[in-house]
């Protein structure tokens, strides 16, 4: 659950009284019944997006020993399902934060930005003041992206008809390299913007200047995810199609 | 998650699927995208000058089965409404003829923008020829 500090979801430990860590006691060491914590407060980590991937599998590693559920099997049935629930989350939590841009899409989720419900209220808004929506995307990259969909079309057409056009392979081929420098770009402009982040979460400030830098931050690392998804898609596409 | 039987008659019997020139100065290209899923639409329609009626439409999309519905389904839609009477379609219409499931609400949206873009580009069009023509007058 957003916005939920750790010391909000941990009381006392429900076997010995004293406080408790997370996942564990931190006194008598029994598991705990999981909490509605973000996957940056399961792990005990700040919410940042320059992270270190060898500490989480590390933290991972020693947690599944920990909470595997055939360690409880002699215990009492309530902590046996909290193990297997701890479990689930620990997996979830680490297969999302590992992937740069699952952690990315995860943590602009966790800020409330929502793609889809801001491009609901970009229509409705078009609709009723009759102006124009602006595209997530810029336009050159819509047509790119088009363009190139139709090029794969009659390539699959052709393939399924036994023809073979070495002049569209080789458009197609070049189209493939470009998007793979495309994605390469892309990424380093997406890192740049989680440095970003991260100074504007360790400065902490909550004043309004600074909540607007953020939001700003947060927009921009979505501007670049649109654009990502365009291409991750039609690499993949390219791939397919040339390899059928 | 299945599809209507809607979206699969539109799926398996695409309406107006094709393309116009789109430099012809009747003719308006509305080009979308659902950065979400990589959907891309092109959407294009005719309109005749004298009476603002879409006389014809056509569509090319890349996407899935609900985003090659709600394309199709809006050419038909289009097809001999006036171009106000087209910009008054909603989203919700798509939904609630196709039966689309939560899920795939943005592909209705990706259909209604796409309907817009292709009357702003015509408008566009409309306005740029306008000075000409009083010119011409003069």
């Amino acid at each position: 659950m957003p916005g939920q500090a750790p010391g909000d979801a941990t009381p006392s430990c429900w076997s010995c009284g004293t406080m408790r860590a997370v996942h564990f006691c931190s006194s008598c060491g029994k598991v705990q019944p999981p909490v509605p914590v973000d996957y940056f407060t399961f792990f005990g980590f700040p919410r940042k997006l320059n992270l270190d991937t060898a500490e989480l599998e590390r933290e991972f590693y020693a947690l599944s020993r920990r909470l595997h559920p055939d360690v409880f099997g002699q215990a009492e049935t309530q902590e046996r399902t909290w193990s297997l629930e701890q479990s689930s989350m620990l997996n979830d939590a680490y297969r999302t934060l590992k992937d740069p841009i699952k952690r990315t899409e995860y943590l602009l989720r966790l800020e409330g930005v929502e793609l889809e419900e801001q491009s609901k209220q970009a229509t409705e808004k078009a609709r009723a003041t009759g102006e124009l929506k602006k595209q997530a995307v810029p336009p050159d990259l819509l047509e790119e992206v088009f363009e190139l969909n139709m090029h794969l079309e009659e390539l699959r057409m052709q393939k399924k008809m036994g023809e073979d056009d070495p002049a569209l392979l080789e458009e197609i081929g070049k189209a493939k390299l470009s998007l793979e420098e495309k994605n390469g770009a892309l990424l380093n402009e997406l890192k740049a913007e989680w440095s970003k982040w991260d100074k504007a979460v360790e400065e902490r400030s909550e004043d309004n200047g600074t909540k607007s830098d953020r939001r700003k931050i947060l927009d921009r690392m979505l501007d670049v995810l649109n654009r990502r998804n365009y291409v991750r898609n039609l690499v993949r596409d390219v791939n397919e199609a040339l390899e059928s | 998650m299945s599809y209507s039987d809607k979206v699969i008659d539109h799926y398996n019997r695409p309406r107006n699927v094709g393309s116009m020139d789109k430099k012809g100065a009747d003719v308006g290209t509305g080009l979308v995208g659902a950065p979400e899923c990589g959907d891309v639409m092109k959407l294009q329609i005719r309109v005749n000058p004298q009476t603002n009626i879409i006389e014809d439409a056509k569509f090319k999309t890349f996407g899935c089965g609900s985003a090659i519905a709600s394309s199709s389904l809006a050419t038909e839609w289009v097809k001999g409404k006036t171009v106000d009477q087209a910009l008054e379609i909603k989203n919700t219409e798509i939904v609630k003829e196709l039966a689309l499931p939560p899920v795939k609400i943005h592909c209705s949206v990706l259909a209604e923008d796409a309907i817009r873009a292709a009357i702003g580009d015509w408008k566009k069009k409309q306005e740029a020829a306008k000075p000409a023509e009083v010119q011409a007058a003069q």
